[in-house]
């Protein structure tokens, strides 16, 4: 068997990664750093095109080129369009194999650590007609606007919560799109009243939000605080937003209905952590709602359950891209730190000035999980008819029907309907079976090890038989 | 819609070259450095297949590779991601392809 070893993988490219990669690199740690995309950023530092140009960069933008920039003057290895379809133990053996589908980079690599910062995603957020073209989440809509200058629309309805949506309302505007409406569906802002020194601390936000709120109040479009999207219209694409306030119990309040025509919806109720890898090894997650669901559970080094594994970043629970990068330093700093490549007064020292800087993210990152809503806490905006699973297209009815028949874990509901059986292997539906088999079951919690969620199997994505095939050959060599 | 103007969130951009590529055999005006799903986007087209058992429509929902809506055939080849797939001049694109596997 051919594998090449390294003492550090990181794996996703993005803010945390990159921090932790050229942290243990630049201690000396042999690295080697790999992403599903072809180029370094992640989503949050995502590079226009390499054939496009231009002559203003915006704030953001020149940041994460200086971050790249960085990276690219360290000694490491990179392996980009590359995916990890897998990480096993070793056999008697504390390190990991992590196999790998790509043009360049090897099948196999073993590592003796492994620093995960896999991102997250778009929560998904199933409402009447969310499966129709022209509902698009908040990430499609600011890659298409940020790193490819394309308007997803002309009529926009931007609906979920958070301060995301004051973005992509923005730069909708100034894309040149009607903004129709903001919907936020949070209400009860004094949430965020005790942590007012922190927000005012950060000024460089609150700049940021004023101007697009500004924006946003020049082009006249209403933001409406505690409405939501309720139902999605129109034939082979939207055509009609349904959109109403909510309840306490965060249920529509029918006689407020107002119907908007539109041509897209965005929809951006936050965003979920991106743990397959750190399930598929067997750390311990626990659940934390304002963290986006299912959270690996960490020590002060960001090392999990597992030895020598490590997640930093929205992977490890949202908290957007400073806390990631500074996870990512704090993670890079325990791989060298350990391996003896850092003095100990050293890492100390490090860990000591990287902690004050975290506490203050962190303090703002619970604020936002305390004060805005996820997917998951909206279940109510879905009916008996709504696709839940949109792969396998399985409607709430058919995981209904599952949980009569005897169904009592998300397991047990895709065994009995296929729901988490398709190409997106449950990411689009995980969170809203576990909240439908709560529901139908009146249960008001379910762990992940009680059937929470589903258990994740290599591959991570779908491959072909053949590339399977390929990579069995490879490994046995 | 391609976003032409200048502004300080989106500052002007030069796009790649021009091409050329096929949807359903029908031309569309794409430029290099675009992905498939943000070409087609950009010309208004909005279905990107058909589901299997409902036959219903679907498009671009996630944008970065983890929904697989925005499934297309690419040069013959099926469930291709448009959203992470680059335009090439002369690609050939079919959208309304039924079924999974």
């Amino acid at each position: 068997m051919k594998e090449v070893h390294y003492e550090l993988a990181v794996i996703g490219g993005g803010p945390a990664g990159i921090e932790a990669a050229i942290t243990a690199a630049e201690a000396g740690v042999n690295t080697v750093l790999i992403d599903r995309y072809p180029r370094p950023g992640g989503q949050y530092y995502k590079e226009l095109p390499m054939q496009f140009s231009v002559h203003h960069r915006t704030k953001a933008e020149t940041e994460g080129d200086m971050l790249i920039r960085l990276l690219s003057g360290v000694e490491l290895t990179q392996y980009f369009n590359t995916l990890v379809w897998g990480i096993f133990p070793k056999e008697n053996d504390n390190r990991w194999l992590i196999a790998l589908a790509s043009n360049d980079a090897p099948k196999l690599i073993v590592a003796d650590s492994v620093i995960l910062a896999t991102g997250a995603y778009d929560s998904p957020m199933p409402f009447p007609g969310w499966t129709l073209p022209g509902v698009i989440s908040a990430g499609a809509a600011l890659i298409l606007l940020k790193t490819q200058r394309i308007l997803p629309g002309t009529r926009v309805l931007v609906t979920g919560s958070g301060p995301l949506l004051l973005s992509v309302a923005a730069h909708l505007i100034e894309g040149g799109a009607e903004v129709v409406g903001v919907c936020e569906a949070a209400r009860p802002f004094w949430r965020a009243i005790p942590y007012l020194p922190t927000i005012l601390g950060q000024t460089h936000r609150i700049e940021e939000g004023i101007k697009y709120f500004s924006t946003i109040l020049k082009a006249h479009s209403p933001y409406r605080i505690g409405w939501s999207v309720v139902e999605a219209r129109g034939k082979d694409k939207v055509e009609e937003a349904v959109i109403a306030r909510l309840d306490k119990s965060l249920s529509p309040v029918l006689s407020s209905k107002q119907v908007i025509s539109v041509d897209t919806i965005v929809s951006g109720y936050g965003l979920v952590p991106n743990n397959y890898l750190s399930r598929m090894i067997g750390c311990k997650h626990s659940y934390l709602p304002e963290k986006g669901g299912f959270v690996p559970e960490r020590d002060d080094t960001m090392q999990t359950s597992m030895p020598n594994v490590y997640v930093v970043g929205d992977a490890a629970g949202i908290g957007g891209a400073e806390l990631a990068r500074l996870e990512g330093r704090v993670a890079g700093v325990a791989v060298a730190g350990r391996l003896g490549r850092l003095g100990h007064a050293t890492a100390q020292w490090e860990y000591g000035k990287l902690r004050s800087l975290l506490r203050r993210q962190q303090r703002f990152a619970e604020m936002l999980g305390k004060v805005f809503l996820r997917g998951l806490d909206l279940f109510n905006l879905s009916t008996d008819d709504t696709i839940i699973c949109r792969c396998e297209e399985i409607t709430r009815r058919e995981i209904r029907s599952a949980v009569e028949m005897g169904a009592r874990s998300v397991t047990e509901v895709k065994m009995l309907t296929r729901a988490g059986m398709g190409n997106c292997q449950g990411r689009m539906c995980e969170l809203s079976v576990r909240n439908a088999v709560m529901a139908f079951t009146g249960q008001s919690f379910l762990d992940m090890d009680k059937g929470g969620a589903y258990s994740i199997r290599p591959p991570l994505e779908p491959m072909t038989v053949k590339e399977l095939a390929k990579a069995a050959e490879e490994l046995s060599e | 819609m391609r976003i032409e103007k200048n502004t300080s969130l989106l500052p002007e951009v030069k796009r790649g070259r021009k091409v050329q590529i096929l949807i359903d055999g029908q031309p569309i005006e794409a430029f290099e450095g675009e992905s498939v799903a943000a070409a087609m986007m950009a010309a208004g087209l909005r279905v990107f297949r058909i589901t299997a058992k409902h036959k219903t429509p679907r498009g671009m929902y996630c944008g970065m590779g983890v929904c697989f809506e925005c499934l297309v055939t690419v040069n013959g080849v099926r469930n291709v991601r448009a959203c992470l797939t680059p335009v090439a001049d002369g690609m050939m694109v079919e959208t309304r392809e039924e079924g999974m596997a």
